[in-house]
C-alpha cells in the first residue's frame, strides 16, 4: 500500500480550475519532485494534502486514512509536516520554543523532553547555537533550516515543502537542499515542490511535471530531464534551465 | 480670565482636583484594563474560525454566539458613554441592586472599552501574517492553541498604540461619567466652579489637568513602545540588530 494515494482530485476556487483531474501515489521512503509553470497548481495540490485547502471530488488516502473523513484533523497533521516558500516561523518566539511548541502542546511531551528533542533537530540542520535567536534576527536559509526542525520535532512520516528555496538569496540556497538532501538518504517520504532543477535530479524517485491543474508527465528524473516525451515538459525544462 | 485666579482657584481647592485626578485615574486605568481583558475574549472568540470537521451543534452555537457579541459591540460604540452610564446605573440601581456609584463608573467604561478593544483585538489579529496561522496549524496545534500561543501574542504586539490609545481617550471620556455623580475631575471642576463663580478660570484648570494626564501618558507610551522594539522580540524585520551582525561577524571569522 502506498503511504500517499491521490485519487482524481479537482479543487476549483469561485469556478477557477486549479487542479481537474490529478491522480498518483507516493510510496513509503520516496522522494517526489513536483515542477511546473507558476499557477500550475502544485501548492494548491500540497496544501490540500495537509488539508489546509479542502478538495471538491476525488479521494486522498494517507497513511491508509481517508483524509477527506478524518475525526480529528489534529492527530493526521502531526503525522505529516509541511514547511513553507515564507518559512512562517513564529515571530513572537526565539528558535527554541518555535521547535518546542507543538511538541508540548500536541505531543504533550514535557519541556525537558520537547528541549533536548529540539536541540537534537536544530544540531541536525546546524543551528544549535542559535537557539536563543529571534526569527527576525535570522537569515532566511537559517530560518527555512529552523523551519524543518521545527518540523521535524514532530517525528513525521511524511514531509511536504512548497518551494522551500525559493525565497531565499541564491548563497542560502545550498544550505536548504543540504539539509532536505540528508533527509532524502535517510528514507524521508517527501513531497517537494522546486524549481531547482539539478536537485531535483539529484534527490527524487520520481517527477511530476503539472501543467494548468494536471499530470501532464510523470517518470524518474532521468525520463522527465533526458527524455522528456511531452513537448509542454521540454518547452517548460527548456525556459528553466536557460 | 487671569493666569493669576487660576493659580488663586488651584491653591485654594486643590484638594478637590486631586481627588479628581485620582478618581479619573482609577477610573480610566481599571476601564482599559478590563476593557482589555473583555475585548481579547470576544475579539479573539469572534476571530476564531472553525474547522470543516467541527460538529454541527457547535457551528451554530459559535454562530450564535458571535451574532450577540456584534450586537454589544455595534450597541457600545453607536451609542453616547453618557447614555450608557444612566442607563446602566439607574436599570441595576432600580431593578437589581443598589450599588455604588463608583463601581457603576467602572462597570460602564469597562463595557464600553471593551467594545472598542474588541475591534482593536480583532484588526490586531488580521494584521498576522496568515502564514503563522497555517504553520501552527500543519503542526496539529488546535484553534485555540494557535490562537494562545501564536495569533494572540503578535496582535497584541501590533493593536499595543492603539491599545495605549484607549487609555487616553478613557482619561477624556470618562468626564461624562459626572452624570452618575463620581468625584472624578470634570465633577470636582463642577462644584469647584459652582463654588468660585469663576468658570472660565476653573474650567481652564481643568483642561490643563487633563493635557498633563493626557500627554504624559502617550509620553510614556510612546517610551514603552519603543523599549518594545529594542528588546529581541523585536517583530518588525531588521537586519542591522545585535544577533545579525554578530552573525556576520562570526562568518567573517
Ligand atoms: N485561496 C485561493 N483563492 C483563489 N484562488 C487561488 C487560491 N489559491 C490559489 N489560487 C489560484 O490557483 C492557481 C494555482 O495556484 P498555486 O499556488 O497552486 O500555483 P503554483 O503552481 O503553486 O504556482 P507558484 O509556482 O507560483 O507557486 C492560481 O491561479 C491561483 O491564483
Ligand atoms: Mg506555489
Amino acid at each position: 500500500m502506498s503511504v500517499i494515494e491521490i485519487k482524481n482530485v479537482k479543487k476549483s476556487f469561485e469556478g477557477n480550475v486549479v487542479l481537474s483531474d490529478i491522480s498518483f501515489n507516493v510510496e513509503k521512503g520516496e522522494v517526489v519532485c513536483l515542477i511546473g509553470a507558476s499557477g500550475s497548481g502544485k501548492s494548491t495540490l500540497l496544501r490540500c494534502i495537509n488539508l489546509l485547502e479542502d478538495i471538491d471530488e476525488g479521494q486522498i488516502t494517507v497513511l491508509g486514512q481517508d483524509i477527506g473523513k478524518l475525526h480529528n484533523i489534529n492527530e493526521y497533521r502531526k503525522k505529516v509536516g509541511m514547511v513553507f516558500q515564507q518559512f512562517n516561523l513564529f515571530n513572537n518566539m526565539n528558535v527554541l520554543d518555535n521547535c518546542m511548541l507543538a511538541q508540548t502542546r500536541v505531543l504533550k511531551k514535557s519541556k525537558e523532553e520537547a528541549r533536548k528533542e529540539a536541540i537534537r533537530q536544530l544540531e541536525k540542520v546546524g543551528l544549535s547555537d542559535f537557539i536563543n535567536a529571534y526569527p527576525a534576527t535570522l537569515s532566511g536559509g537559517q530560518k527555512q533550516r529552523v523551519a524543518i526542525a521545527r518540523a521535524l520535532c514532530m517525528d513525521p512520516e511524511i514531509l511536504l515543502f512548497d518551494e522551500p528555496t525559493s525565497a531565499l538569496d541564491p548563497e542560502m540556497v545550498g544550505e536548504v537542499l543540504n539539509v532536505i538532501r540528508e533527509l532524502a538518504e535517510e528514507d524521508m517520504t517527501m513531497i517537494i515542490v522546486t524549481h531547482e532543477m539539478k536537485f531535483a535530479a539529484d534527490v527524487s524517485d520520481k517527477v511530476i511535471f503539472m501543467d494548468d491543474g494536471i499530470i501532464l508527465e510523470e517518470g524518474t528524473p532521468f525520463e522527465i530531464f533526458n527524455h522528456p516525451k511531452n513537448e509542454r515538459t521540454r518547452q517548460f525544462l527548456a525556459r528553466i534551465i536557460s | 480670565m487671569s493666569l493669576e485666579n487660576c493659580f488663586r482657584i488651584l491653591a485654594k481647592y486643590y484638594p478637590s482636583f486631586l481627588l479628581g485626578i485620582r478618581t479619573t485615574l482609577i477610573v480610566s486605568l481599571s476601564g482599559t484594563l478590563i476593557g482589555l481583558v473583555i475585548g481579547l475574549l470576544v475579539g479573539g472568540f469572534r476571530a476564531v474560525r472553525l474547522d470543516k470537521t467541527a460538529p454541527k451543534e457547535t457551528r451554530y452555537l459559535k454562530n450564535a454566539i458571535d451574532i450577540s457579541l456584534k450586537i454589544y459591540i455595534e450597541f457600545f460604540r453607536g451609542t453616547p458613554m453618557m447614555v450608557q452610564a444612566v442607563f446602566i446605573y439607574y436599570m441595576v440601581y432600580t431593578n437589581i441592586v443598589h450599588w455604588d456609584k463608583m463601581i457603576a463608573a467602572v462597570v460602564v467604561i469597562s463595557i464600553n472599552t471593551g467594545a472598542y478593544m474588541s475591534e482593536i483585538i480583532r484588526s490586531g489579529i488580521q494584521s498576522v501574517d496568515p502564514g503563522q496561522n497555517e504553520a501552527a496549524r500543519s503542526l496539529g496545534m488546535s484553534s485555540m492553541q494557535t490562537m494562545m500561543d501564536v495569533i494572540l501574542p503578535q496582535a497584541i504586539r501590533n493593536a499595543f498604540p492603539a491599545i495605549c490609545n484607549e487609555f487616553i481617550v478613557n482619561i477624556k471620556d470618562s468626564s461624562v461619567l459626572m452624570i452618575i455623580s463620581i468625584t472624578e475631575l470634570m465633577f470636582q471642576s463642577n462644584s469647584v466652579a459652582g463654588t468660585t463663580y469663576r468658570f472660565t478660570e476653573t474650567y481652564f484648570v481643568t483642561a490643563m489637568i487633563y493635557l498633563l494626564m493626557t500627554s504624559m501618558s502617550s509620553f510614556l507610551f510612546h517610551h514603552i513602545e519603543l523599549r518594545m522594539n529594542h528588546t529581541k522580540t523585536s517583530f518588525p524585520q531588521s537586519d542591522t540588530n545585535f544577533y545579525s551582525m554578530k552573525i556576520a561577524k562570526e562568518k567573517t571569522q
